[in-house]
This record gives structure tokens, C-alpha cells and sequence, in this order.
């Protein structure tokens, strides 16, 4: 599932979309705002049987599922793994403290993905690199896998299902994040009864069972408590630069024209010191956190160029070099025929107004840093997704 | 129950701040084309009738899952009270379409309190801890066991659930089992924090409370429904939501003559009782938890095996783990830590350091806690004469310093599975205070239980005064870590102690025998004809169907004198090429008792029939052990035959099995049989072909011992009794004829010839019978006391080598030397199982004992089951019917052949109890002086067997002399030396003569023989 799907547009539809969507503002053929989100219907503990499980269903009538099983699995010994001690009692946590108590550490084997998107093998590419780019906003900074660690000698397998229900009728990329990310909200892992190395032992009490990313305890949905800096999964946001203009979460057909597209994930830390890492580049990120009662301890944790489809469409010809308007009447020597060829590059390569011609070229610097930015703001896109995830009822 | 939300569209947070942000569209937008993919419950008109289960599985291979299932619950499971009509109506119907009646009495008893009459439900706690209460006859009519009830008591006890289900089952104590989980006003959902036991405790109120709501709805006066708990906590909330509930004290105090069951209820549980003690009166260490148990057992650095307490040393016990060749010795109360004999345990394996060697003295609980306070507690886990005990091993063990010798040790950390059973046992006469001997106030009393491996119990009774000097059964109920000794309960007396019916009743309940009477539902599988069945004339008659008419044979049966159920017959007849044909015939039990009817089950569970000196219990109801399936004289009987073409040489030149019907020409016993083919005058065709019997017997035996079987001994004795009373008047041992040994190999030869039939026909299912090969180091011990002490060697390489030098061990001087090596070489032995052919390589599947390579039981179908499932095989393998599932899933073989290697010892064991309680009862006022041999020695005592008895006895040295003389055991020449106040020199395998007389056993309360040494040889 490439992200160059075909597109069924015209080199003069494709002009005119990118004229409009580099106007300020811009418009879009759907009317939204640049930072808009289509509209979307989440719930989430659709698969009874799952240890967590989300659905999402946007207005374009994509709609994806996923599906979280965690099993227990034994860590793989290491040769300096401190063998294992049944007389570990409550006298001797002190000094385990320092030496032990920090081996909390995850392994990225811990995390099993597998997407599916209908009409595609799963090792079509574009699957594969659907897959790797939430793994990797997922593992980026190993800080999730941590939370599957249950002592040293053993751990959870999570395994990550994630299918698209319907057709790809646009990138599903940001559908398959949220859906991930709901999911990954809604999961929860049993609850560890057993102390220190022992084999683990559960309560069978499927209600006493901890949330994988703990809630805080205030009231549901409400805007305080969702506001409280809690850590949640990474969501992988959509950008596309047209022009000057930046726009999320772009439908197929805008994608179509987009100059420059990034995948960028971003986290979010219970902790404020993590602030600092943030790209956030503006000094003010600190003063913000401290004096805003709501949002988000935002880092980015990856970014990812999208290959747009609009770099395989075919380039509009130029009245100029087009012979059903003459451009070519009349010439029948050789010399007048290599000149027309070098007027044709030269039409290739020069933009004309109004006549389309597909991007080339990687991201310009300065436009990905503004993308980014403009991702992390305080209050912006991100935040707000976030937010609107926090008020889907988890149960 | 989970209501279902509709899906929150994504909010818009902050529309005014950033109007350029906003996330929503108007709500006009086609958001809707969502439904949600859960569960509409509010769409849904049954939706109510519909719940679901959420939980937490963990299986054993550490997996842990999260299970969902959906609860469908109705309102069509009646109450089944004859009270009520409305539930008459959606009662469930028969196959006939007639209502199923119902079960709980429409006037059911009163007590003080509820006098118009009550139905009973108690919540498991209250099944689990005084099951013995419901079985009473005199109260406990009319209960309602609830589903969740019953599905717990399954969870924590197999037994005491079987007993709640044949309650459920009789029909005159009306236990009604109702389905509160299916019953949609009865079923509860787990909240959220609440533990499952929180959660069915709220479902048996709730369920108590639905019950009364329900019955109060039929008539004025309905009768009451009241919980039955000992949980306070379970008492509390139930006062709290207005609900009838009673501990079972107090209940039992409104019943008219209650005060006789107070004693058979255990205290008031308490949860929170312990943690308010101080841990200084800890007097054991606490249990692992079960999570770091198996850890530890699956890393190997903890292991689980059953706990055994050995015989002679109630402090020590030992339990053999995988991972050691030996086991392991756990000594000391403080090691043991709380076990019970039989007990599944989890052991720590102790410092090297700890190591010790087995006891070589004999130190038994009574002589050592004579007189301890039952109502006080010792602060002290071990008291002042049990480390004086202790002690002195130590010092033995460090005087020496062959550490070679010195066996792991372990401790006991924590207990898997509890073993515990009724104990028949009676009141320690020196625990009784003397004020509690008259008075009716409840008071503590030991009660030592008969089988010496089971600690003292301690038991609160308001009956003192009546249970002493009885036979009584109690149950262990707890053994907390602040009490020296386990808590139990009465459970009911047996009678007078020493008088025949209580100390017979006492055995089979020692012993697990099921000696209850066949109920009904079995007695129903028995032919209709009754004493008048008989094999039918007419050829026709599909009982005929694939049977051989074999009535023309010359058939005898040969057997005990008094045997009435015959199993087996012979014949043999010699054909015209020379050779012979010999048949064995074996009852037809088979063609009597089907696969899987009630009958079947109940034999299944019995596994075999136990013959006690008086008394038979069977395992098949006595139509058919003595009549129908006995291989009577003169009349036609179904068998199942198995021919042999045999050659003079006793080899085997064809063999065939067939269904037939015999009519047997007459049933010898052992002796007639011997004189009629002694007489040279009898020289009719029966008396000669059982001759031929007994030459090719003796060519099959020669045989058989060439191959190395081993002839064995165990000291048999036959009780003669007076013909009226039945009482014993002498002790003989039993005489060895030849016509034994006739029947004896016939019936080797048959079984080994079934054995390789039907493993050829079903490989992995085929029921056989293996003796595995003793490891070497069982023969240590008795190879080391050979050499020493007679120069003699004992080579153990293989059965034949065992066998040969067996016969080397003999004594010139002393006939009886040879014996009673066999006899302690049987002891070092393994014991004979019935197994599953699947479960074995073939290599296994040999009979070390009889040097057979494969073996069955075929030849006594009527009181041993595998006998019977043998049967069944053989029928399937020569296609005379088709293959039963029961004879063919090898995981139910497994559990059969489980039941019955237990059932097997036992019955052993319990005949051999009851041959020493009647020794003891010959011998009772005699006194005789007899010759005996040393067997075993110790530090301080030694074991002398009286061959002439069949007994064996424990001579301490207090018994020698008083006072008790000094002695200096020498270990490594097994002699013991006294000094002091009498000298003598016992060595093993010394000849002494022993006075024998009766005595009661205070410990045990038996009354059994005790031996005094006269003089030594």
C-alpha cells in the first residue's frame, strides 16, 4: 500500500488543487481548515477476547481495526544475568535498589506488529513500511517496552494487530495510528501477583487488571484530569507542505499534489523534564508547560519523509510545446525538430503558471522544521488530537 | 454488565482560541455511518438474559490468557419446591413428557427458631468443613445446594464433592441442586476489587435471598430458606441485607438433641485471627508462597515429592524427588514443618553440613509426648524429651565419621496438596482432664490416630466421657503455624474399642475400602432372573451368539475350601497326535457387567475384593461373585476359555481364546484335589486328567524358575475359627500343596498368554501388569547385613541371579533361615502395577517377579477389575464385540489402572491388619513361648518375627529389663549389647525364643501381641 496509489486526476485538476491549496488561506476541496482532521467515530474493547482493542471509523469511510494480545514470555538469559535468588525477601530490597531494581529494561522483540491492509500481501512494501513506521514511533524511545517488563525473567509479547477494514481510499497511515494508539490506551495487562523472579502469577480478576499506559484516577473525559501529564502512545500525524501552506491530515487527492509529505510521530511523557527534549525549539516550550493548565509534554520521536504520489503524475504540457496548438506546425527539417525536443525540456523543467508539473526534489530544510514545529505546538494539532482521543470511553 | 455508549465523536476543544483548529465539523456531517460493532444492549429486548464473564486464566504451561464468555441466563430453572406451582409449570420434562419431581418436601422440618419449617443452603465453607454433618439421618433434610456451592467444592476437594453428589443423589435427604449461575435473579457479576470467594459468597446470599423472596409468594406460612455459613464475614453481610443465616453452632442448637453434633463442627473460621498473634508464637515457619514454589520446582532448586513418615520414627519422614536417586530424610518437627503423611509437599534440600544418616532408633510420639497439655500450647516448638531424643542421634551421627553414609536432608517449605482423610483413632486417656471426664462443657483432647505416621490430632468434644475408650473417626481440619499439633473434629464413634464390629469397621475405613452396600442404581444392573438366570437352552438365544459349547469337557474347578467364588477351571484331555489340550476358564464376568453402567463404575471404584479373616467385602454384588458368574459344579455357566495345544513337554504348540459355556464336573478344594490324585484307585477320566494337569504344572514351573522367577515368601498364616461364634481359637501356618501350584501356573501361563493377545491387538491401550527391576541400591542394606553377618552374598545383577543366590542363602542349622531372607528380600522390592501398554516401552513392560515379559491379570474377573477390563480387551481383540470406548481411551485405562494399583495395596494391607488383629484375639489370655528371628535392629530395640504367627513385633530395650539396661549398638555388625540390669547379646538374624502374649497398644489402641525375649539361642 503505497502511498502512490493511482490517481485518477488530470494534470489540470492536479493544477488547479495545488493552486488552491497555495492560497492563504488555503482551500481544500472539502472545506476544512488546514489543521482540520476529518471527522472520525472511535470506540474502543470491540474484541471481547483481546487485551485491549480499538476501532476507528473516518468520514471518508476508511475504517480500521486493531486488536492488542499480550502472552507471557520468558526473557532470553544473557550470560551476565544475575542468577536467580529465591531468598530475595523484603531485607534485601535495599540493597537491590541501586543494582537490580534499575534492570527494568525492554527489548524491542517484545513487540509484534503485523498490518493488513485489504487487496495487499503483507510483504508488499508499502505494508511493510506502514509497519515499520509505527513500530518505530512505538519503540523509538524504548520507553514503551519497559512497561511489558515483569521481572528479569520474564516478560510480556505484545502482539500488535492492526487491520484496515476497508478499501485504502486515502493513506491510512494516520487512521492506523489512532487506531493504534486507542487500542494501545485501552489495554491492559493482568495483574502481577507474584514477587521478585518468581515464575509470574496473576490475579484472575480481569477487573483488577492494570491499564499498560495507567490512567490517571480523576473523572473520565473530563478536561483537568485528561490534562494531567500522563505518558500515552505515540500518534503518528500526516503533514503536507503545499506552497507556504502546511495541512494535515491530507486526503488522497491533496496528497496527490502535496510538494513535500512527513509521517511525524510524537509522544507524550509523564514527566516534564522530557520537555526539554522536545524539538520544540522555542525557549518559551518550559514557560508555556508551567503556565498552561492544559497540554501535552509533546516530543517528537520520529519523522518520516512520504514519498508523495504526486511525484508520478504526469506533468501538464505547456501551450507552448503543445503541437495541437500549433507549436509544432509547420516544422519538418531535422534542425527544427531538435529545437522543439529542447523546447520540451525546457518546458519539463520550468514551471509555468498554471500548468501542472510534479514536484522534484527532496524537503527543503527549512520546511520540514516548520512542519515539525507546527506539530508540536503547544495547543496545535497534536495536543488537540490527543485530547479528543482522551475523551473516547475506554471501556 | 457493560452498557454499551454511543461512540463520542471527537470533541472539539477549543473552538474560540484557535477557530483555525478546530478538529469537529458541525454535527450535520455523515459522522453516523458507524455503527459500533459491540453488543447493543439496549436494542436487544433479551439483552438482560445475556451476560458475560470476564477472567484471568493461567494454564500450567505459564500461559496467561484473558477469557470472555458469554452467560445466557433464564428464568425456567424451577425452585423445585413442592410448595410451589408457578415453578411446576416451566418445570423440565422428562423423556415421557411428566414433570420431573420435584425434590424439597412441601413440609419440611421445623427448629426452635423457624417453626414453620425451613430449607437449608450452605455455602461451601460449611460443606467443606462438616460434610459428616449433612450425612447425618437425624437432621439436614431438605437442602438446596447451589450450583455455586457445588462448582467450589469440586475446585478444593474431590472427595468430599463425591460425597455431596451421592447426597444429591439419595433421594430421602432431599439435597436439591440449583442452578443460581443460569438463573437470571440469581446471578451475580464480579465487582470491580471483589475476590471470586467475595463474589460466590454474594451469590449464595443472593441466591437465599431470591429463594425466600420466591417462596413467600406460594403461601402464608412458606417455609423459611436459611444460609448456613461458618465465614463470619459471610454472616455479617448476610445480617446486614436482612437475610436468615446461621453459623452451623448455632443452627445446630436450635435442632432438637443438637448438642450431639456440636462436637462434628469445627470453630468459627476467623480470617483475620492469626495476623493478630504475635510472631513470636510462631511455632513453624511459614509456606512459601505457591508462585515461588514453582518456580523454585521448575528450576530444580526445590522439589516436590510425596511426604512419607517412616514407621518407626514419627520425626522422621522422608519423600522421594526426581532428582534424587535416594530420598530425601526431612527430620525434626521443625523440618517437617506441618506435613502429614501423604501429603504432596514442596522440599528445600538442607546444607551439606545437615546431612544425616536414617535413624537407627525408634522413637515414637506417644513415649515421647506422653504427657503433654492439649488445652495449652507449648511455647516451645520442640519439647525438652524430643531434643533429648534428637539429641542423642546427633551424637550418634557425629561419633561417626563416615560422612559417606549421611543422606541429603531437606526441609519442608511448603505443601502442594493435603492428603488428609478421616482417621480412625481414640482419645489419649492421659490428654482427659479430670473434670472433663463428667462435665459436658467442651474441652481439648489428643486423639492418636491407629496409623502410627499420623500425628496426634488435637479435638474440642463436649463428649468426652462417652467417646473414651472408643473407636472414633476424626478429620483433620487445620494445622496453623502457632499449634504444635493439627486441629481436627468428630466425626462419628465406631464403638466399643476391641469389640469385632468397630475394629472391622475401623480397618476398612483405615484402609479406604468402600464397604458401603451396593445402592440401588447397581443392583439394578443385575439380571432380571435373579437366582433363577441361566444359560439358555435354546442355542438360538443371542447370549449363544459366537460361544463354543464346551459342556462335554471334563471341567473341575480347584480352590480353597469354602470358596464360593469360583473363578477359574481346568481341564485337560490328550489328543490323538500325543499332545494334550489344556484349557483354563475363566467367569464370564464380562458378558454380566456392561461397559459404563452403574455397576461397572462402582466395581471400577472398588477395583477389587477384600478378604478380611471374616468377611469378604466384594466388588461385584454377590449375585453374580457367587452365583451367576462362580464357576459352580454341575450346572452351565458362560466362560471364556483359553486352549492350549501343549506338547508332553509342556510346550506350547497352538493356543486359542474363545467365548464358551462350561458345565463344570466338580469343584475340588486344594486338599481333595490332592488326595484324589494321590489315591492310585481313582482312576476315572477327571482324576487322570487332572494328573496330567499336575505333571505339565510341574514342567511349566521348571521352566519358569530356569528363566529366573523368583520364588518369594511372605509369612502366611490361616486363622482357624470357632465354627459358632466365629471367633478365633488358633493360629496355623498355611500348608503349601502341590495342587496349589498346579492351579497357580495354569493360571501365570493364561494370563501371559491374554497379555501378548491383546498387546498385539491394541498396542497402546492393552491393560497389563509389570513388576519393574528393584534399583541395586534397595538391596544395599540386606547384601551388607548378608555378608557380615553370614558370609553369604547376594548378587542382584538380574531376577535369575537374584534367584540363585537365594537359594544359596540357607543355614544348615536352621531351615527357616532361607525364608526369612525371601521374606526381606520381598520388601526390598518394588511393588507390581497394573499399567496402561501405552505408558511403557516394551522393555518395561516385564514381570521382574515372575520372569515373564509380559503380563496380565486375566483369571479372577469377579474380584479384581483389571480382570474384567482384560476381559473386555480379549473379547475386542478375537472380535467377539466391538471395542468399547471405555476399554479403548487410554487416558481413562490410566485413571483405572490409578485407582486400582491403590486399591490393590490396600486391600492388602487391610487383610493383613486383619489377620494381626486376629492373632492378637487367638492369642488373647495365652501365653506361649516361641522361636523367633531378629529382622531388624536398632540403637534401642529390636524387631523379632514369629514365623509360627506370621507376626512380627518391636522389642524396645525398656521392655528387656527395668530399669531400662545401657546398650552399645555396633552398627557395623548389627549387634546390640546390653549392660546394666540384664545382659544379653542380640545379633540379627539371631534365633531367640520370645514369649508371646496379648496386649493392648495403648498408642494405637489395638490390641495386638506383644513379645517378650525369653532367651537367645
Amino acid at each position: 500500500m503505497a502511498s502512490s496509489q493511482h490517481v485518477l486526476l488530470s494534470p489540470a485538476e492536479l493544477a488547479y488543487l495545488h493552486a488552491s491549496l497555495s492560497l492563504t488561506p488555503p482551500i481544500r476541496p472539502d472545506g476544512r481548515s488546514p489543521t482540520q482532521f476529518r471527522p472520525l467515530v472511535a470506540e474502543t474493547g470491540i474484541l471481547p477476547g483481546t487485551n485491549g482493542s480499538a476501532r476507528i471509523c473516518f468520514a471518508d469511510g476508511t475504517e480500521a481495526i486493531v486488536g492488542v494480545k499480550a502472552e507471557v514470555e520468558r526473557t532470553r538469559t544473557r550470560h551476565d544475568f544475575p542468577s536467580l535468588d529465591l531468598d530475595e525477601g523484603a531485607e534485601d530490597d535495599d540493597d537491590l535498589d541501586d543494582n537490580q531494581r534499575d534492570v527494568v529494561k525492554g527489548d524491542n522483540d517484545w513487540v509484534e506488529m503485523t498490518v493488513e491492509i485489504p487487496g495487499y500481501r503483507d510483504d508488499d512494501a508499502g505494508t511493510v513500511f506502514l509497519s515499520a513506521m509505527l513500530s518505530e514511533a512505538l519503540l523509538a524511545d524504548g520507553e514503551f517496552t519497559k512497561r511489558l517488563w515483569i521481572n528479569r525473567r520474564f516478560h510480556w509479547k505484545l502482539y500488535l494487530d492492526i487491520l484496515l477494514i476497508s478499501p485504502p481510499l486515502s493513506y491510512p497511515l494516520p487512521l492506523l495510528s489512532l487506531t493504534t494508539h486507542l487500542a494501545l490506551l485501552a489495554t491492559r495487562l493482568p495483574r502481577l501477583k507474584s514477587e521478585g523472579d518468581e515464575d509470574p502469577l496473576f490475579d484472575d480478576d480481569w477487573a483488577a487488571a492494570p491499564y499498560l499506559y495507567p490512567r490517571p484516577t480523576g473523572k473520565k473525559g473530563s478536561k483537568k484530569a485528561a490534562s494531567a501529564p500522563t505518558a500515552r502512545p505515540p500518534v503518528t500525524l500526516l503533514v503536507m507542505a503545499v506552497g507556504n501552506n502546511i495541512i494535515f491530515d491530507p486526503s488522497k487527492e491533496e496528497l496527490a499534489v502535496a510538494d513535500v509529505a512527513l509521517a511525524v510521530s510524537v509522544g507524550e511523557s509523564s514527566s516534564s523534564s522530557s520537555t526539554t527534549s522536545t524539538s520544540s525549539s522555542k525557549p518559551t516550550a518550559m514557560d508555556l508547560d508551567t503556565e498552561e493548565t492544559k497540554g501535552h509534554n509533546l516530543r517528537l520521536l520520529s519523522v518520516r519523509t512520504i514519498d508523495p504520489p504526486s511525484r508520478l503524475t504526469p506533468p501538464g504540457i505547456p501551450n507552448a510545446s503543445n503541437s495541437a496548438y500549433g507549436a509544432n506546425a509547420g516544422a519538418k527539417d531535422t534542425e527544427k525538430k531538435k529545437q522543439q525536443q529542447e523546447q520540451a525540456r525546457t518546458a519539463e523543467s520550468e514551471a509555468v503558471e498554471g500548468v501542472w508539473k510534479a514536484p522534484r526534489g527532496g524537503a527543503k530544510p527549512l520546511v520540514m522544521a516548520a512542519l515539525v514545529q507546527k506539530v508540536l505546538e503547544k495547543g496545535g494539532v497534536a495536543d488537540e488530537v490527543l485530547d479528543a482521543l482522551d475523551g473516547v470511553d475506554l471501556n | 454488565m457493560r452498557q454499551w455508549q454511543p461512540s463520542p465523536k471527537i470533541p472539539s476543544p477549543n473552538q474560540q482560541t484557535s477557530p483555525a483548529c478546530r478538529t469537529t465539523r458541525p454535527p450535520s456531517t455523515p459522522t453516523a455511518t458507524m455503527a459500533s460493532l459491540k453488543r447493543s444492549f439496549e436494542s436487544d429486548p433479551l439483552a438482560q438474559n445475556i451476560s458475560s464473564k470476564v477472567y484471568v486464566r493461567s494454564t500450567k504451561s505459564g500461559k496467561v490468557q484473558k477469557i470472555v464468555r458469554e452467560v445466557y441466563l433464564r428464568q425456567d430453572i424451577p425452585c423445585s419446591s413442592r410448595l410451589c406451582n408457578a415453578c411446576l409449570k416451566i418445570a423440565p420434562k422428562d423423556a415421557a413428557n411428566r414433570p420431573i419431581p420435584f425434590v424439597l418436601s412441601e413440609k419440611p422440618a421445623g427448629t426452635s427458631v423457624f417453626t414453620q419449617g425451613h430449607y437449608i443452603v450452605p455455602d461451601t465453607n460449611a460443606f467443606l468443613s462438616a460434610m459428616d454433618l449433612f450425612e447425618q439421618s437425624s437432621a439436614f433434610y431438605d437442602v438446596i445446594v447451589l450450583q455455586v456451592v457445588l462448582e467450589e467444592v469440586r475446585a478444593r476437594s474431590l472427595p468430599l464433592y463425591n460425597r455431596l453428589v451421592s447426597l444429591t443423589k439419595s433421594e430421602d435427604k432431599r439435597f436439591y441442586v440449583f442452578f443460581n449461575e443460569f438463573r437470571l435473579e440469581t446471578y451475580v457479576t464480579r465487582e470491580e476489587g471483589e475476590s471470586v470467594n467475595d463474589r460466590n459468597d454474594r451469590a449464595v446470599r443472593k441466591a437465599v435471598k431470591w429463594y425466600n423472596e420466591h417462596l413467600s409468594k406460594t403461601s402464608k406460612k412458606a417455609p423459611a430458606v436459611v444460609m448456613l455459613s461458618n465465614d463470619r464475614d459471610n454472616l455479617r453481610k448476610a445480617k446486614e441485607d436482612d437475610i436468615p443465616a446461621y453459623s452451623l453452632a448455632d443452627y445446630v442448637r436450635q435442632l432438637k438433641d443438637g448438642e450431639q453434633l456440636l462436637d462434628m463442627i469445627p470453630e468459627l473460621e476467623e480470617r483475620d485471627a492469626l495476623i493478630e498473634k504475635k510472631p513470636g508464637q510462631f511455632l513453624y515457619p511459614e509456606y512459601y508462597t505457591l508462585s515461588k514454589m514453582n518456580t523454585g520446582v521448575k528450576n530444580g532448586l526445590l522439589h516436590q515429592g510425596i511426604f512419607n513418615v517412616s514407621p518407626y520414627n514419627y520425626l522422621e519422614g522422608s519423600t522421594r524427588v526426581p532428582a534424587f536417586p535416594k530420598a530425601l530424610l526431612i527430620l525434626g518437627r521443625e523440618n517437617i514443618n506441618r506435613a502429614v503423611d501423604g501429603d504432596l509437599v514442596v522440599v528445600e534440600v538442607l546444607p551439606k553440613d545437615q546431612w544425616k544418616e536414617p535413624s537407627t532408633q525408634v522413637i515414637e510420639e506417644e513415649a515421647v509426648t506422653k504427657n503433654e497439655n492439649p488445652t495449652e500450647e507449648g511455647s516451645d516448638l520442640i519439647s525438652e524429651k524430643e531434643r533429648k531424643a534428637l539429641q542423642e542421634e546427633a551424637k550418634r551421627t557425629l561419633a561417626k565419621t563416615t560422612e559417606g553414609h549421611a543422606l541429603p536432608t531437606a526441609k519442608v517449605v511448603g505443601i502442594i496438596k493435603r492428603n488428609w482423610r478421616q482417621y480412625v483413632g481414640h482419645i489419649d486417656q492421659s490428654s482427659v482432664s479430670s473434670s472433663a471426664a463428667q462435665g459436658r462443657k467442651q474441652d481439648s483432647v489428643f486423639v492418636i490416630p491407629m496409623d502410627k505416621k499420623i500425628p496426634k490430632i488435637r479435638l474440642r468434644t463436649r463428649q468426652v466421657a462417652e467417646l473414651l475408650g472408643k473407636r472414633i473417626l476424626v478429620t483433620i481440619d487445620a494445622w496453623d503455624r502457632t499449634s504444635r499439633h493439627p486441629t481436627g473434629h468428630f466425626v462419628r464413634s465406631l464403638g466399643e474399642l476391641e469389640t469385632k464390629a468397630a475394629e472391622t469397621e475401623a480397618l476398612l475405613l483405615e484402609y479406604d475400602v468402600q464397604y458401603r452396600p451396593f445402592p440401588k442404581t447397581v443392583l439394578d444392573c443385575l439380571p432380571k432372573e435373579g437366582h433363577d438366570w441361566k444359560v439358555p437352552a435354546s442355542m438360538d438365544d443371542p447370549g449363544w451368539r459366537d460361544r463354543q459349547d464346551l459342556r462335554d469337557l471334563l471341567i473341575c474347578s480347584i480352590d480353597p475350601i469354602g470358596c464360593q467364588d469360583i473363578d477359574d477351571a481346568l481341564h485337560a484331555r490328550a489328543l490323538p497326535n500325543g499332545n494334550f489340550e489344556v484349557g483354563v476358564h475363566i467367569a464370564d464376568v464380562s458378558h454380566f457387567v456392561k461397559p459404563n453402567n452403574a455397576m461397572d463404575t462402582e466395581a471400577s471404584i472398588r477395583g477389587t475384593t477384600v478378604y478380611l479373616v471374616d468377611k469378604r467385602i466384594d466388588m461385584l454384588p454377590m449375585l453374580l461373585g457367587t452365583d451367576l458368574c462362580s464357576l459352580k459344579p454341575y450346572v452351565e455357566r458362560y466362560a471364556f476359555s483359553v486352549i492350549w495345544e501343549m506338547n508332553s513337554n509342556a510346550d506350547i504348540v497352538g493356543s486359542r481364546f474363545t467365548k464358551s459355556v462350561i458345565k463344570s464336573r466338580e469343584a475340588f478344594s486344594y486338599e481333595q484335589a490332592q488326595l484324589r490324585i494321590d489315591d492310585a484307585s481313582q482312576q476315572d477320566e477327571l482324576t487322570n486328567s487332572i494328573r496330567t494337569l499336575l505333571e505339565l504344572s510341574k514342567k511349566l514351573k521348571q521352566k519358569r524358575l530356569d528363566a529366573g522367577a523368583l520364588s518369594l515368601s511372605s509369612p502366611e498364616i490361616k486363622i482357624h475359627m470357632e465354627s459358632e461364634t466365629s471367633d478365633p481359637i488358633d493360629v496355623k501356618t498355611k500348608e503349601h500343596l502341590a495342587t496349589m501350584s498346579l492351579v497357580e501356573e495354569f493360571m501365570l501361563l493364561a494370563n501371559t498368554s491374554v497379555a501378548a493377545k491383546i498387546y498385539e491387538a491394541f498396542p497402546q491401550t492393552a491393560i497389563l501388569r509389570r513388576h519393574a527391576a528393584p534399583p541395586k541400591t534397595n538391596f544395599d542394606e540386606l547384601a551388607n547385613q548378608l555378608r557380615v553377618k553370614k558370609g553369604l552374598d547376594l548378587s542382584v545383577e538380574s531376577s535369575r541371579a537374584l534367584a540363585d543366590s537365594l537359594d544359596q542363602c540357607v543355614d544348615p542349622k536352621e531351615p527357616f533361615f532361607n525364608t526369612l531372607i525371601r521374606i526381606m528380600a520381598t520388601r526390598c522390592m518394588m511393588s507390581a502395577e497394573y499399567f496402561c501398554s501405552g505408558t511403557q516401552s516394551y522393555p518395561e513392560f516385564r514381570h521382574y517377579g515372575l520372569a515373564s515379559e509380559i503380563y496380565t491379570h486375566f483369571t479372577s474377573p469377579i474380584r479384581r477389575y483389571a480382570d474384567l477390563v482384560a476381559h473386555r480387551q480379549l473379547a475386542a481383540a478375537i472380535e467377539y464385540e466391538a471395542v468399547h470406548p471405555a476399554v479403548r481411551s487410554r487416558g481413562r485405562l490410566e485413571a483405572v489402572c490409578k485407582n486400582i494399583n491403590v486399591r490393590h495395596r490396600n486391600a492388602q494391607l487391610a487383610g493383613r491388619a486383619s489377620i494381626a488383629y486376629y492373632v492378637g484375639q487367638a492369642l488373647r489370655g495365652k501365653a506361649t513361648e516361641e522361636d523367633g528371628f531378629v529382622m531388624k535392629i536398632f540403637s534401642n530395640g529390636f524387631v523379632v518375627l514369629v514365623p509360627k504367627f506370621g507376626i512380627e513385633s518391636l522389642i524396645r530395650l525398656r521392655d528387656l529389663a527395668e530399669p531400662e539396661p545401657a546398650a552399645t549398638y555396633d552398627a557395623e555388625t548389627y549387634t546390640l549389647t546390653t549392660s546394666g540390669s540384664r545382659e544379653v547379646k542380640v545379633e540379627l538374624f539371631q534365633k531367640v525364643k520370645v514369649r508371646v502374649t496379648d496386649q493392648k497398644d495403648e498408642t494405637t489402641g489395638k490390641r495386638g501381641v506383644k513379645m517378650e525375649l525369653v532367651s537367645t539361642y
